[in-house]
């Protein structure tokens, strides 16, 4: 029985797998990669979440401590409320007004669309961090861009990042230059697989441009809206970029999103707590998108 | 019949003719001002920025609209070059590039040509694993990975930079769709010619590939140049900054080697270094537009 060679058993093996090992070679790399930068530092931090520790020393288990604490947490609540304002800002505006520009942008016989396309998309390719810095300066209280023109018009000037009432359209608006283009560029691709013949046909029913609009264009392009939605809503909650360079988290923490909260805990070393926060986070991350999968899901059906 | 089928159409579509001189008209007009005013919208940041990066601090914040072109000076580049090591943040992202995205132009086509045209046992499963990776949020990883980065010593090496994501899911499932394109008679016919499976993936699939393997080169290279997260958390030195940290960084270090340069006095600086770390991504844009579209739709599917 068990006489076969070291050689047969590998033949035999290698056939039972599908005739060759060179496709596991080939995925290797990725599991290596993931086990290594994935799953161990993720059971590691699941672990260090249940203990109290500051960077230095032996962790002291605390049991749930860190996650009773956050959840009663006044600034853990004020991050996740925060993040839900932006997104309030930031998602349905931007999405309506991608869909918007790109039905006006698909329309035949216009003119100049590769420019109008080209110079709307640029901004999504711009380092993020280069057009904070040029917010920072244009939107600066006493010698900004924005407010000089304000004052020239007889207006007020405004604390666009000083006050805790505008620090959060401000960044808003930064989020929305940076990321709309990338929104219409979806858009304008769900619109070009829409059949033509629809709106042949649609127009030989006598339909006129509004009416092709809301009775092919739009329920045509629900899985884009939705498809948006989720990874809008997915980037706005981890949001951190931003309101590092624009703000750090201020004025008054009115821009500490749940992703810039993080980093706060890893700045003070907390990093039991912050292990904690990002597992938090993670759940409300998935349950988002479960939710917004949901919703799609509902709405294809109807 | 035909002629008169095709007037009907037109008149559904784009209203009378009589309505074409009056409400048309003003239609356009509308149009076209609201899609060039979105235009300026977009494009007036990135032209003021560089503007003014020609214009000295104290200038910017007296007079942020105007521009003479005689007064036109390098004055802020000068001083930037002076007091920021850019030079630094250029050749590290340049490393960090370099061996970031040849791992990632490497492994992930491989790992890509392996699900698609492969049989091999457990590979549904496996594939829904990788693509099950992509749900953990970036954010999420930051304090493990740096926890991880801390044991390993790594905090401000290459390797902390390079590795993680470096093989990354995304990459992975674009690829196995794109060659889950190329036609199995090509493979077939390779395999009479007794390629190995290298062979084929080396002499059949990447070739085929190559518009496909060009957006994915775009792609991870905006991912690589604009990333700022991950760095700013793995490097705490001025020597192993990437360019996007050193700029987000830009007041410190102005500050440090001039002193009394914050705020206005530093702003043709500030703008100086933006306009320089934004020119690569634009230029490259213009030249190759085409693939960056590809390539970022592509990206699309992220998430």
């Amino acid at each position: 029985m068990s006489s076969y060679s070291p050689r047969q058993r590998v033949f035999a093996l290698r056939h039972w797998v599908g005739g060759s090992f060179a496709p596991y070679v080939f995925i290797a790399p990725f599991f290596v990669f993931f086990l290594a930068f994935g799953l161990f530092p993720l059971l590691y931090a699941l672990r260090l979440s249940f203990t109290d520790w500051r960077g230095v020393g032996v962790p002291r288990f605390v049991g749930f401590a860190n996650y009773t604490f956050l959840l009663t947490d006044r600034l853990f609540w004020e991050s996740v409320q925060n993040s839900l304002y932006l997104w309030f800002f930031i998602v349905p505006v931007q999405t309506l007004f991608a869909v918007l520009v790109a039905s006006l942008l698909s329309r035949p016989l216009l003119r100049f669309r590769w420019f109008f396309r080209t110079s709307y998309l640029v901004s999504y390719l711009v380092p993020l961090v280069a057009i904070a810095q040029v917010w920072k300066v244009l939107f600066d209280q006493d010698f900004g861009a924005v407010n000089y023109v304000l004052q020239t018009l007889g207006l007020p000037a405004v604390g666009w990042l000083t006050t805790s009432t505008w620090a959060k359209p401000t960044l808003a608006l930064l989020v929305f230059w940076k990321s709309s283009g990338f929104a219409i560029l979806i858009m304008l691709a769900a619109i070009q697989g829409i059949p033509r013949e629809l709106y042949e046909a649609a127009a030989l029913d006598g339909a006129n441009e509004r009416k092709q609009f809301f009775l092919i264009t739009l329920p045509l392009m629900r899985r884009a809206i939705a498809f948006y939605v989720v990874i809008a809503t997915l980037a706005v909650v981890q949001m951190f970029a931003e309101p590092y360079v624009l703000t750090q988290g201020g004025p008054y923490r009115s821009t500490t999103t749940a992703g810039y909260a993080l980093f706060r805990y890893m700045k003070h070393l907390e990093l039991g707590l912050g292990a904690a926060n990002s597992f938090l986070l993670t759940i409300l991350v998935v349950a988002l998108s479960l939710l917004m999968l949901r919703l799609l899901r509902v709405r294809e059906e109807a | 019949m035909a002629v008169a089928q095709e007037k009907r159409l037109i008149n559904a579509r784009w209203g009378r003719p009589e309505c074409l001189v009056r409400g048309l008209r003003l239609g356009h007009v509308a149009l076209y001002t609201f899609l060039v005013v979105l235009a300026f919208f977009y494009l007036y940041p990135l032209l003021w920025m560089a503007v003014s990066s020609f214009k000295t601090g104290p200038d910017i914040a007296s007079r942020p609209l105007s521009f003479n072109v005689s007064d036109a000076t390098l004055d802020s580049y000068r001083r930037l070059l002076q007091n920021v090591p850019l030079h630094i943040g250029f050749k590290n992202t340049f490393v960090v590039l370099i061996f970031k995205g040849a791992l990632t132009m490497f492994f992930c086509p491989l790992a890509g040509f392996a699900f698609a045209k492969f049989r091999f046992r457990g590979r549904d499963a496996l594939f829904v694993f990788v693509l099950a990776t992509m749900m953990l949020p970036p954010v999420v990883m930051l304090i493990p990975l740096l926890l991880l980065m801390g044991r390993l010593g790594w905090v401000n090496t290459y390797q902390a930079l390079i590795l993680p994501g470096a093989v990354n899911a995304f990459s992975i499932f674009w690829m196995r769709q794109q060659i889950a394109e190329v036609p199995d008679e090509l493979l077939d016919a390779g395999r009479v010619d007794g390629c190995s499976a290298w062979g084929l993936h080396w002499r059949i699939v990447l070739p085929v590939i190559r518009p496909a393997l060009a957006a994915l080169a775009i792609l991870t290279f905006l991912d690589i140049y604009n990333d700022f997260v991950w760095p700013v958390v793995a490097v705490n030195t001025i020597r192993m900054q990437t360019l996007q940290v050193m700029l987000s960084d830009l007041y410190n270090q102005i500050n440090n080697m001039q002193v009394g340069a914050i705020g206005t006095n530093a702003w043709g600086q500030v703008l100086a270094a933006s306009t320089i770390a934004t020119f690569p991504v634009l230029i490259l844009f213009l030249i190759l537009q085409r693939h960056f579209i590809y390539g970022i739709l592509a990206g699309s599917l992220k998430g």
